[in-house]
């Protein structure tokens, strides 16, 4: 049929530009995703901890919800709005509740947010998962958890985020905007990684005995199982697992995924690609902290971090990770800095 | 007469504000009554302003502030030259009959309908018959008696009313500024069919004290067929005269507001005006 | 047994395909898809049907409903027999609309320059100075190329006898185009022969006829930047923001993603602000500006409206042109196209009484039981009164209210709409349509051969709002005349 084959011109009027919205939320929707899995890690692998020593007088039970509290930083919150740290209440605090912004289920909504604003961008395949871990979320409470058993929920939550991180690595272009996703996943898996560890450190060093022991080394199975690392673990030092062993592995690992020194090493491959990093000496501060903060993982042995105190060093690394994104956001976006949220509200102004 | 005025607009915020814009209309007009011969606009900040002229003819500057600033000043300087009275052609008796007849009625709906701030409501039509209970004169000697109306009934009282509150309210509370009397004014003019638009100024006050504060005034003009607009200061009770130096004209405060505008940033925000309007000697400009 | 109905019943309306009068009682441009139709299945076209609908859900072609927070989105239902309109018909209706647009635009332009429309008294100035949606702030600019509506959705009905008249103009923000687009792209799929043999005029022209109509607002520029501004995810009409962004290449931005600096517009980028050049937006007048219009809005561009007074950014379609298509100033549209262009309406409205007249309000509140009663600025059926189909009491209510304000109202002949064979619970009957087509105006005014066919899918209703139970369906128009 004539006419159907239209000769049209080409007028495509501008090269692709990416606006700060769409790439901060692709960036926040990918970190809330991660968020969300690394929080049920660290509750199913303690749940499991406590489950095999819970008839075991020296395991100090509460101790341990209270670390786990502590490693997230968000205690102050959490005595606010409970009366002690239990099975219960800490399932509730990081799993549940809305009101602890960094619960599972208010990083799943945060996700589905940042989304929901950008659906258009992402493929139909990355909402359908975000949007079923949504519903699936919904569906669960606390006590339905715990009756059915933490588990297989925390499972499901893990396989939900591999699934929508699989998904986007399938479906999503190789744009600017993959960058920022995966620049955000690995930011966020680092800082975690780090907050796995330190849960280690917030129980309260065992007696002189106890180093070494039953207890001691089942803590750190716990530490590795949070980061899917045993089995890689096993496979790197087939030997029994010692503390500062698996210290090392979750730190200066090149190969394994979880580790520090490999998230970074993928943070700064992107932020670099981010910020058109490509001389040999960083003109941003975000590539310069990075660079930084990789150096001393390329260089750095598990001797000088423990003679630091491994939870001074962790601390630090926290603190720089903050300032890497801090930094990238602060450089993509030109959005006048606000700070409060009284901040973004408009204001009119008058003569009366 | 020549006079110079200083109006200056002093925004303070509690924390920073920024991305503000603004619209300001403080230059005065000219037009029969006045020659505006200079006009000088600063603003600290420093902001480059753009100008346009509005619907009824009023100069609008508009301005931008993007970075951060605590006080934002906005200064206006003009040198108005005034004509005086005994120069004025003076405003015919004309009957309202040959208002309603006359070609241009038709140009000036928007002056004798409800506007924002002067819904007409039927109090203000009741309180327009209890003026004129005596009968109708002629147009312009009913915008006095209306005008000599709310100077009678109505108390001058600063702070109980704002910046929103209507002619309507005003019926209420018997009492207001000389926004709130022009409003009156105006709701009682367009009740009787007759069109008028609302002025905002200075005013000139010769007996002023040492220290006394100075503002900004308000008062309003109604149109008399064969004549054109002729002003009325229901405040004083008398006919604006060579001392009245018009900044701008609409249907109410809503079309003249000297400063509109938006920001972000603190919520808070505390604003001082300063106005001194002085004689100047003629051909002086600002410095 | 094929899906031809024969105990189709026109009844006493105007029936696009069959006419008692025609050979085999089909009007001659719809003959080969009866033939194609008489062929087919009722099995058949049920699965094409089936796999239409899942393809439009699929491909998420939504609107959104708000009967909760949330928003649920719903496909707008499909009918899979087209409307047809032969060569030459569209022709006539071509031509009617442009000369419509051009008039409406000399109009505009008229209002808020000159006035001279009101000096001479072909428009009541109180209607113009009185208006909603009249711009005073606006006076005396000149707006880019002299254009202020560059993009017209006109609602087109037809009579008994079938000739179009004009319901009403859409000089604001039309939305509906994405559909007609995706319309096609469903029958394509469903009817690929039929396609190929029936001489239909492509409608895929209309992304690239936008995008030049928006880049000749742009002179002089080397590479123009062009961008969307939607009001975001949660307005309705979304799905066709993104869609019309896609389909000219152009970014889709919402408020907070444009910056306004030394009165220039620019958009936040990952590579720092990118100059904008032309807006296409899709927000209302009131929720562009805080700082001129309404204070409350966190839609809009603070300095927007300044910018483009400074001739800096070009918006479509401009500022103000709502005073031009409320419900009493169309009723003045056929004397404004003989007042601007001296010519006689080519597409005349539907016969409208003005009540601001006062021999036009008598009539009307003498027959206000047989008339359709209007309210000048409200829209989407809201005050409004269809006489014949109304209670005494809103009759009289509306008498009332009709004489208090008279220059709010009009009254109009009700129309019957006419009717399109469509398929509803099982079997072909005849349904109420009407038509709105896409007019562009950039270097010339270009008509995309179709529109949106809009059906009330519920029988007897007149009312063809997809939130109100109607559908749409393909509109051909076609090279020749069969």
């Amino acid at each position: 049929m004539a006419g159907t084959k239209s000769q049209l011109p080409a007028l495509r009027a501008q090269a692709t530009t990416m606006l700060s919205r769409v790439a901060h939320s692709l960036y926040w929707m990918s970190r809330y995703i991660e968020r969300a899995e690394n929080t049920a890690r660290l509750l199913e692998v303690n749940l499991q901890f406590l489950a095999d020593y819970q008839t075991s007088p020296e395991a100090k039970l509460d101790q341990h919800w209270e670390s786990l509290i502590l490693s997230t930083g968000d205690e102050e919150l959490f005595e606010k709005l409970y009366e002690a740290a239990d099975s219960r209440t800490v399932t509730e605090f990081l799993a549940f509740d809305l009101k602890n912004p960094s619960s599972i289920m208010a990083c799943v909504n945060a996700a589905r947010e940042n989304a929901r604003m950008i659906r258009d961008q992402i493929s139909v395949e990355m909402w359908e998962a975000i949007n079923e871990l949504h519903l699936f979320l919904k569906g669960r409470s606390t006590s339905a958890v715990w009756k059915d058993g933490p588990n297989e929920f925390f499972g499901s939550i893990k396989q939900a985020s591999h699934l929508f991180q699989g998904l986007t690595a399938s479906t999503f272009s190789r744009s600017e905007g993959w960058e920022f996703i995966e620049f955000g996943k690995f930011l966020e898996r680092a800082d975690k990684t780090t907050r796995i560890l330190d849960v280690k450190y917030h129980i309260l060093l065992p007696s002189a005995t106890d180093v070494g022991g039953a207890i001691d080394t089942a803590q750190w199975q716990a530490v590795l199982r949070s980061a899917s690392a045993l089995e890689a673990y096993r496979r790197y030092y087939v030997r029994e697992i010692l503390a500062w062993k698996a210290a090392e592995f979750l730190i200066f690992s090149d190969s394994f995924p979880r580790s520090l020194h490999f998230c970074v090493a993928q943070v700064d491959d992107f932020l670099r690609r981010i910020l058109g990093e490509t001389g040999a000496r960083p003109r941003t501060a975000a590539a310069r902290a990075s660079r930084r903060l990789l150096a001393d993982l390329q260089s750095l042995a598990i001797t000088d971090v423990l003679d630091q105190g491994l939870h001074e060093f962790l601390m630090a690394t926290q603190t720089a990770l903050e300032t890497i994104g801090n930094e990238v956001v602060d450089t993509t976006m030109f959005y006048p800095t606000e700070s409060a949220i009284e901040e973004q509200q408009q204001q009119q102004q008058q003569q009366s | 007469m020549h006079l110079r005025v200083h109006h200056r607009n002093t925004f303070s915020y509690a924390g920073k504000a920024h991305d503000s814009f603004n619209e300001v209309r403080l230059r005065p007009i000219t037009d029969d009554t006045q020659r505006c011969h200079d006009f000088k606009l600063c603003l600290t900040p420093t902001a480059t302003s753009r100008e346009y002229g509005d619907f009824y003819g009023n100069t609008v500057h508009y301005f931008e502030v993007p970075d951060d600033h605590r006080k934002l000043v906005i200064e206006a300087v003009s040198t108005v030259e005034t004509t005086p009275m005994a120069a004025r052609p003076a405003v015919p008796r004309v009957p309202f009959e040959e208002l309603e007849r006359s070609p241009e009625r038709d140009m000036l709906s928007e002056f004798y309908n409800s506007s924002h701030y002067v819904p007409l409501d039927v109090e203000l039509w009741r309180e327009a018959q209890d003026a004129l209970a005596e009968g109708r004169s002629d147009v312009w000697g009913d915008v006095r008696r209306l005008g000599e109306h709310i100077y009678r009934r109505f108390a001058y009282r600063p702070k109980t009313t704002g910046v929103n509150t209507r002619a309507t309210d005003v019926l209420k509370l018997r009492m207001g500024v000389c926004q709130d009397f022009a409003h009156v004014h105006l709701g009682l003019c367009r009740s009787m069919g007759i069109p008028a638009r609302y002025v905002s100024g200075y005013f000139f006050n010769t007996t002023r004290r040492p220290r006394e504060n100075e503002a900004s005034h308000a008062w309003t003009e109604a149109w008399v067929p064969g004549y054109g607009w002729a002003a009325f200061d229901p405040t004083h009770d008398r006919v604006a005269d060579e001392r009245y130096v018009k900044i701008a004209v609409g249907r109410d405060y809503a079309d003249i507001r000297p400063v509109n505008g938006t920001y972000r940033g603190a919520p808070t925000r505390s604003l001082k005006v300063d106005v001194s309007v002085r004689e100047a000697p003629a051909g002086a400009m600002i410095a | 047994m094929s899906i031809l109905n024969p105990h189709y019943d026109s009844g006493v309306f105007f029936d696009e395909m069959f006419a008692a009068g025609e050979p085999g009682g089909t009007r001659p441009h719809y003959t080969r898809l009866a033939e194609r139709l008489g062929r087919l299945p009722v099995e058949e076209f049920d699965r094409r049907r089936t796999a239409v609908d899942s393809a439009f859900l699929r491909r998420g072609v939504t609107f959104t409903v708000y009967n909760d927070s949330q928003g649920t989105e719903r496909i707008f239902p499909f009918d899979l027999i087209p409307r047809i309109i032969p060569g030459s018909e569209w022709r006539r209706i071509e031509a009617g609309l442009i000369q419509r647009l051009l008039a409406l635009n000399l109009f505009l332009d008229d209002v808020y320059h000159g006035q001279k429309c009101l000096k001479d008294k072909i428009v009541p100035p109180a209607l113009i100075l009185g208006a909603k949606h009249f711009r005073r702030e606006f006076m005396n600019f000149s707006v880019p190329r002299g254009i202020y509506v560059h993009i017209c959705g006109s609602d087109l009905i037809r009579d008994a006898q079938g000739n179009y008249l004009v319901l009403e103009d859409n000089l604001r923000c039309p939305s509906g185009a994405s559909y007609m687009i995706e319309n096609r792209a469903a029958m394509r799929r469903a009817f690929p022969n039929l396609f190929q043999s029936y001489g239909v005029r492509p409608v895929e022209t209309y992304g690239d006829d936008l995008l030049k109509a928006l880049l000749h607002l742009a002179p002089g520029k080397d590479k123009p930047n062009v961008v969307l501004l939607t009001p975001g995810v949660f307005n309705s009409a979304y799905f066709e923001h993104c869609f019309l962004a896609r389909q000219m290449g152009i970014p889709i931005v919402e408020g907070r993603d444009l910056v306004v600096r030394d009165a220039h517009v620019f958009m936040r980028t990952t590579a720092g602000l990118v100059p904008v050049d032309v807006i296409y937006r899709r927000i209302d007048d009131d929720f562009l500006d805080p700082t001129v219009f309404r204070g409350d809005s966190m839609l809009g561009v603070p300095g927007l409206v300044n910018a483009y007074r400074a001739g800096h950014v070009a918006l479509a379609n401009s500022i103000g042109t709502g005073v031009a298509d409320d419900k009493v100033i169309y009723a003045y549209v056929p004397k404004l196209i003989k007042y601007y262009l001296g010519e006689e309406p080519l597409l005349p409205n539907v016969n409208t009484y003005l009540a601001s007249e006062p021999l036009d309000r008598k009539f009307i509140l003498e027959n206000i039981e047989k008339l359709v009663v209007k309210s000048a600025n409200e829209a989407g059926g809201y005050g409004m009164l269809i006489g014949p189909h109304s209670t005494k009491a809103e009759c009289a209510s509306f008498r009332e209210q009709v004489a208090a304000n008279p220059r709010n109202f009009i009254g109009q002949d009700p129309i019957q709409l006419s009717r399109s064979p469509t398929w509803c619970d099982g079997q072909l009957e005849g349904r109420h349509i009407d038509l709105r087509p896409y007019i562009l105006y950039g270097e010339k005014i270009t008509v995309t051969p179709g529109g949106l066919t809009r059906v009330a899918l519920r029988k007897g209703s007149l009312v063809v709002n997809s939130s109100q139970g109607g559908g749409s369906k393909d509109t051909w128009v076609l090279h020749g005349d069969a």
